[in-house]
């Protein structure tokens, strides 16, 4: 058997590519089909939002916030929220408290089905999922349009709160939702999970080893595929999340079907969460007496607070000179920090492959290039 | 059995085609409007783009020119001009409201910050304009619309906010016809509507962001009174000098002080200027007998007021 003499091909997979889920390049270099050699570009979408924090008043920022992760800006501004509280020492109320976790959860959900609707997008599975999964995130934004008058940049949290009240009417809505999630999740797993192709395609590509997820400090569902049982929800218990029951999925192997499978599991975790917060809301004030909007300082010092967005540890990092604006305003984005074991994880597979992993980490880029 | 997940698959599918035909009188599967013929209902808190109230006729407007949500707009789309008579006497209203459309992003900061729920978030989405920059930028007649309107597309809530305000004042003494507004084209020249069009990002490098980068007849003319009394000391001598602090509290930070500083640590600190002065002014403008209207601190509201009327009746200048 003869050897042919072969070359390297260096392919440019993106920034103007759909697979990339945004403005994101890949620099890849094949050996045939199989990835040898993987190079993430970011930058395409950078627009200065840790310097543009730092000209704005602490509340100015809030609704740039919603644009970090555009999918999630009820959990972005929650995490901002939280750690400016934090530095300041407001006490939320507890309405409040389950307003947020209500807001936060069904933010969970809607990235989640969006999430898997474009991982199996990926795998050529050409929008059916997808759109069954826009339809349901239709009925939440419509939730978030009436409470917080815009269905994505939603500028809801303010510090010791939430702007608007629910109301009976909208907490109606929000149950309605809930109700209705568990169906469409069955119907999405009939229509995908035990899907040959699917599993084909799925298990045993781009395994991410337990050590690497926690050596490069990966978090979210990323890392709880590759079996860290580590959710901030859990381990912070921050806002009103040691009152819920429910449990945290892990995965075992690590591979990109752990990975849509945990979305699926966590989002039913979500929905059992949502059911005790819309029974067990309080009555009373949704935002602190002592919150105000113009005028607010914060003592100096630093602050960091996190939460656990869909996507993993979304972090805020404040440092205050005791003035109206911070000194220092610095994002740990989830997406950023997951990307960058891409190429740990797409090597030696083939190129087709590299687009389903990439697609289960599930990036925004509004959050990785800030 | 291989293909069963597949088949399984295809059921689902084959069920939603035919469920999307046949509805079955389960309205809420129906998710396709026909717009522009049939428009969604939009809810109550919605928000697109502000616009001004007025109560009655354009000329009582709401909006006193106090410059808080120009000062507070995270992305600075807002530019005010208060409006001043043949003597240069401010009139506690703008004669240049000009909001850009282009850089809002439609946040609601301002409404929330407005100390006179003068500001208020439209429902209105169809807002193209042909023209990219001359169009974009909306002016005072145009964002003026009536509390008929308010209440018509958020009738609950301004049902609350006309709940909270007192009873229509009567008309500004010397009610003037809203200017027309002169198009941003006459406004500018060349030169500087093109350094408007290079943006504002473009002069982060120069120091601090002026925008917009050119001052449309800012302060043309200063009465004698207000050049007297508005000399204002440095911030570190008016430590009472934040809108955060309560009332109470920045009395009792200006106890030791003199009169002209106790009436000002009772103002509402925000130099809105609704009075006439900034905080400091008119503070002056009272201690020195030279204004004896002490109801004129709109964002103080009622406690600045009978504050001050107890002050200035100890000091017995009333």
């Amino acid at each position: 058997m003869s050897t042919i003499e072969t070359q390297m091909l260096e392919v440019s997979l993106g920034p103007q590519h759909p697979s990339t889920h945004g403005v994101f390049r890949m620099d890849v270099v094949l050996d045939g089909e199989y990835v040898v050699k993987l190079k993430p570009v970011m930058g395409y979408l950078h627009r200065n939002h840790e310097q543009i924090g730092e000209k704005m008043t602490w509340l100015g920022s809030m609704p740039y916030t919603d644009r970090l992760d555009y999918f999630c800006s009820m959990t972005n501004n929650w995490a901002y929220a939280l750690s400016v509280e934090k530095m300041a020492g407001i006490k939320v109320p507890e309405r409040a408290e389950y307003i947020r976790v209500i807001m936060a959860e069904l933010t969970r959900l809607l990235n989640h089905a969006c999430a898997v609707g474009f991982l199996l997008s990926d795998c050529g599975a050409w929008f059916t999922p997808v759109l069954y999964a826009l339809r349901e995130r239709e009925r939440i934004l419509d939730f978030f349009e009436t409470v917080s008058g815009a269905r994505m940049m939603c500028n809801y949290m303010r510090f010791g709160g939430v702007r608007v009240d629910l109301d009976e009417q909208s907490l109606a809505m929000a149950r309605a939702i809930v109700a209705r999630w568990p169906a469409f999740l069955d119907e999405f797993e009939k229509l995908m999970t035990e899907n040959e192709v699917l599993l084909a395609r799925t298990q045993r590509v781009g395994i991410l080893p337990r050590e690497l997820a926690i050596n490069a400090s990966v978090s979210g569902p990323v890392a709880r595929a590759s079996g860290v049982a580590y959710d901030i929800r859990k381990v912070d218990k921050y806002g009103v999340y040691d009152r819920f029951d429910f449990r945290v999925p892990v995965g075992e192997t690590g591979d990109t079907f752990d990975r849509f499978m945990i979305r699926i599991l966590e989002m039913r975790e979500s929905v059992k969460i949502l059911h005790q917060a819309l029974r067990d809301i309080p009555s009373g004030p949704c935002i602190a007496p002592e919150s105000k909007l113009r005028g607010f300082k914060v003592p100096a010092g630093d602050g960091y607070g996190r939460i656990e967005s869909p996507k993993g540890e979304l972090g805020f990092y404040l440092v205050s000179e005791g003035g109206a604006k911070p000194y220092r305003y610095h994002v740990r984005p989830p997406s950023f920090v997951n990307l960058t074991i891409l190429e740990d994880m797409c090597l030696g597979h083939k190129v087709a492959d590299a687009i389903i992993i990439l697609g289960s980490i599930d990036i925004v880029l509004g959050e990785v290039d800030r | 059995m291989i293909g069963k997940g597949l088949m399984d698959g295809l059921v689902v599918t084959a069920k939603n085609f035919v469920g999307s035909y046949f509805d079955g009188n389960r309205k809420e599967r129906l998710f396709t409007y026909q717009y522009p013929e049939e428009r969604m209902p939009l809810p109550e808190n919605s928000r697109t783009f502000p616009f001004l109230v007025y109560d009655g006729t354009p000329d009582q407007m709401r909006c006193t020119a106090c410059k808080v949500c120009e000062t507070e707009c995270p992305p600075q789309c807002i530019c005010i001009v208060m409006d001043r008579d043949a003597n240069g006497k401010p009139l506690r209203r703008p004669t240049v409201f000009d909001i850009d459309t282009s850089v809002c992003m439609q946040c609601g900061i301002c409404v929330e910050v407005c100390p006179f729920n003068a500001i208020k978030m439209d429902c209105d989405f169809e807002r193209s304009q042909y023209a990219r920059f001359d169009d974009l930028i909306t002016h005072l007649p145009t964002l003026l619309k009536s509390n008929e309107y308010y209440h018509q597309i958020k009738s609950a809530e301004a049902t609350r906010v006309d709940a909270t305000r007192k009873p229509a004042k009567k008309p500004a003494a010397a009610p003037t016809p809203v200017k027309p507004v002169p198009t941003s084209t006459d406004m500018r020249t060349e030169d500087e509507r093109q350094a408007w069009q290079r943006g504002y990002q473009g002069e982060v490098g120069a120091g601090e962001i002026v925008w917009p980068p050119v001052v449309l007849k800012k302060q043309s003319a200063r009465t004698p009174l207000e050049q007297s009394v508005s000399s204002a000391p440095a911030a570190n001598d008016v430590p009472w000098h934040d809108s955060g602090i309560e009332l109470e509290k920045r009395m009792e930070m200006a106890k030791e002080r003199p009169l002209a500083d106790k009436l000002m640590a009772a103002m509402a600190q925000v130099d809105c200027q609704a009075c006439g002065y900034d905080c400091r002014g008119y503070a002056n403008a009272l201690a020195s007998g030279e204004s004896k209207d002490y109801s004129r601190c709109a964002p103080g509201e009622e406690p600045t007021k009978n504050m001050l009327e107890k002050l200035m009746k100890e000091a017995g200048k009333i």
